[in-house]
């Protein structure tokens, strides 16, 4: 009994993943961050890591919103913010425990995205992607504005932490494992959303709105279903963020700065525009060689660290696109996958032929 | 029962500031309308002249030289520096609006930190022209208009911008390049078949652009914004700039003019009518931070019914 399971288990990994290259890199990857902590790397880098690991739900969000429907977004941090503020907020007036305020701020930050949808959706092109950008600032200004309710500038400090009653360095293991786990939970369910039906809608969408129009498709629904589904991964990005170690403990107005709404940007292009788990990559190395190679290994001055980030970014807008590094990853692999399929053809002349024939 | 006193500064203060507005969105839509570039390093462009012209008008640079002698030269590079930085970077990815926003934010950014690393991150005092004026006058900088006391800095700003529009308005409906760039937002497929150059319109465009952001950068520093310019001072007035463009009408520049009013205006009677009313309702200290989040809610309101903008070009079936 256990074996037939166990043999079907092994058939459809066979066809799922081990065959498929890209797959099974992102297998090998998800299995290196698993080992990692044992490795007994240093607190520094399971910080960074644990953080990345939260950026990376925030980047693939905004992934599937614009690089599935095309609906430019430059305020997606109002999401996070909403998130960090929600949270933070029920923490500090009510005194409510984490486990009650996470999911409360999940529902905040969709009625939000519905709320926000209507006016956004009313507008195209250029025009969404300015009035995106307008709400971090109206919702900013409300929070400085009404700063004995909100805390204004300072933040809301001491927000409970995930594993209270462990020792510092089992507590930043286990939030290294909790954040994994939710990037990978969330992760699947985008790029399922991404595959399923819903997804090839969207991307109709991105490619002919009228004609997506004429086929029957109902696209303002779909649009707002994509800003929901969207807002809700970015508002636990930010929620649980505010609550980790990593973080401090504290939420903040830097959850909403116009940077956060850029790096997500950044890192989406770097990784690849509508792949969901391009953008994953992009922050994970992105962060790493930021915050640890080029803060720890080699000590750069953050303002160099910026103006090479964003110079970095233009060149690779400039000669790259959107193409990204995941599209660069597949393409490279499939081709080694062709070279492969050839080899166990034929004898190697004709391996060279079909090469010239190529070209 | 209505205060009269208030109400003529309303109306003295919302026209001097909805034409500082007017001056620094007109480059926003100028630019958008020649190549439909949504330049979000205009707030860059700003904070540049303000530190060109600091560098050269205070002992700061060691080249104190004369005050509109800066402000003539902060105008000229900043001019330049655009339309290098356009041709360098916006050109190449000019057809794909995501990609260009992308770039110019990148721009902004790395603007940022130069002049953090050039000059450190603290405020910076930006020496007032109306007050150089006033001293050259030998007077007092202090003038009352209708009853109302006014600076020379705001009167003469608002004079500069106000001339500084109609020689844009006279260029782009006399001279023959820019009679060009009204064409290219008319229409682009038949400016372009009629053999405009677009590539070199839109480097001028945007030289034009970036020249009038650094004078209204001057300008608004030295007569409102309580004369300090800083290294992330940039996100406010692109800010501005937007929320007036996207209000008026992308690329139109009647609704640049018409937008900046309204914004000045609106932000003039929240911050003197409404904002003292609810801060002692609620009993909150108050403040400017509200004035922005009320511009941005103006915006979004005209945007509900009119989801072009005020003078935005319609597009029948397209988009």
């Amino acid at each position: 009994m256990a074996t037939t399971y166990l043999r079907r288990f092994y058939s459809s990994f066979l066809a799922h993943i081990y065959d498929i290259p890209p797959r099974l890199l992102a297998l090998l990857g998800i299995l290196l961050l698993i080992c990692l902590p044992l490795a007994g790397l240093s607190a520094r880098i399971l910080l960074i890591l644990t953080t990345a690991f939260i950026l990376g739900i925030f980047a693939a969000s905004w992934d599937l919103l614009v690089g599935r429907t095309g609906q430019i977004s430059l305020g997606h941090a109002l999401f996070f913010g909403i998130g960090a503020y929600s949270t933070g907020l029920l923490f500090y007036h009510l005194n409510w425990p984490l486990w009650i305020t996470i999911p409360l701020s999940l529902i905040i930050g969709s009625l939000a995205a519905l709320l926000i949808g209507f006016p956004c959706l009313r507008v195209k092109g250029h025009y969404l992607a300015l009035v995106t950008l307008a709400f971090p600032i109206i919702l900013m200004g409300l929070i400085l504005y009404f700063r004995d309710f909100t805390r204004g500038d300072f933040g809301i400090w001491n927000l409970p932490s995930y594993f209270p009653t462990l020792p510092y360095t089992q507590q930043l293991i286990a939030e290294y494992y909790l954040c994994l786990f939710l990037l990978l939970a969330s992760a699947i369910i985008m790029y399922k959303i991404a595959n399923s039906k819903i997804g090839i809608v969207f991307v109709s969408i991105l490619d002919d709105e009228l004609a997506s129009k004429a086929s029957g498709i109902n696209i303002t629904r779909y649009k707002m279903m994509a800003f929901v589904i969207s807002g809700l991964f970015a508002t636990l990005a930010g929620s649980v963020n505010a609550h980790l170690m990593a973080n401090g403990h504290v939420t903040s107005l830097a959850s909403l700065r116009i940077t956060l709404s850029f790096m997500a940007v950044a890192w989406t292009i770097f990784g690849g525009i509508g792949t969901i788990t391009g953008p994953i990559a992009g922050v994970l190395i992105l962060e790493i060689l930021d915050k640890y190679v080029l803060t720890e290994v080699i000590d750069v001055p953050s303002s160099w660290r910026l103006i090479s980030y964003s110079a970095f970014v233009i060149i690779l807008v400039i000669f790259w696109r959107g193409r990204g590094l995941a599209r660069f990853v597949t393409d490279k692999l499939e081709d080694f996958e062709e070279a492969r399929d050839i080899d166990e053809r034929g004898p190697k002349i004709w391996k060279t032929y079909k090469k010239k024939e190529k070209k | 029962m209505i205060d009269v006193e208030l109400l003529k500064s309303i109306l003295l203060y919302g026209v001097m500031t909805g034409g500082l507005y007017a001056l620094l969105a007109v480059g926003f839509s100028l630019i958008y309308g020649v190549s439909e570039v949504t330049n979000l390093a205009h707030g860059a462009l700003f904070m540049l002249g303000t530190y060109v012209f600091f560098f050269l008008a205070t002992p700061y640079g060691g080249i104190q030289t004369n005050l509109f002698l800066a402000f003539i030269l902060a105008a000229i590079s900043v001019a330049i520096v655009g339309s290098i930085l356009y041709r360098l970077t916006i050109d190449p990815v000019v057809e794909d609006p995501l990609m260009v926003m992308v770039v110019t934010i990148s721009l902004a950014m790395i603007m940022q930190e130069v002049l953090v690393l050039g000059f450190g991150s603290y405020r910076q005092r930006v020496p007032s022209i109306g007050e150089e004026l006033a001293k050259m006058l030998g007077t007092e900088d202090l003038v009352v208009v209708w009853g109302v006391k006014l600076t020379y800095s705001r009167i003469l700003a608002f004079a500069l911008s106000i001339a500084l529009f109609a020689v844009l308005l006279i260029y782009i409906t006399k001279a023959k390049s820019g009679r060009a760039m009204r064409a290219l937002s008319q229409d682009r497929e038949v400016a372009m078949l009629m053999g405009i150059n677009t590539g070199r319109l839109s480097m001028l465009a945007m030289a034009i652009s970036a020249s009038f952001a650094a004078i209204a950068g001057v300008l608004i520093t030295s007569s409102t914004g309580g004369g300090v310019t800083y290294p992330h001072i940039w996100r406010t007035p692109l800010f501005m700039a937007f929320a007036i463009v996207v209000l008026g009408g992308l690329g139109s520049i009647k609704g640049a003019f018409v937008g900046a009013f309204i914004i000045g205006y609106i932000e003039t009677i929240f911050s003197f009518a409404i904002d003292p009313i609810i801060a002692s309702i609620l009993n909150v200290p108050g403040g400017a931070s509200l004035s922005g989040a009320v511009i941005m809610a103006t915006m979004l309101l005209v945007l509900f019914f009119r989801p072009k903008g005020l003078f935005g070009k319609r597009v029948e079936l397209e988009e």
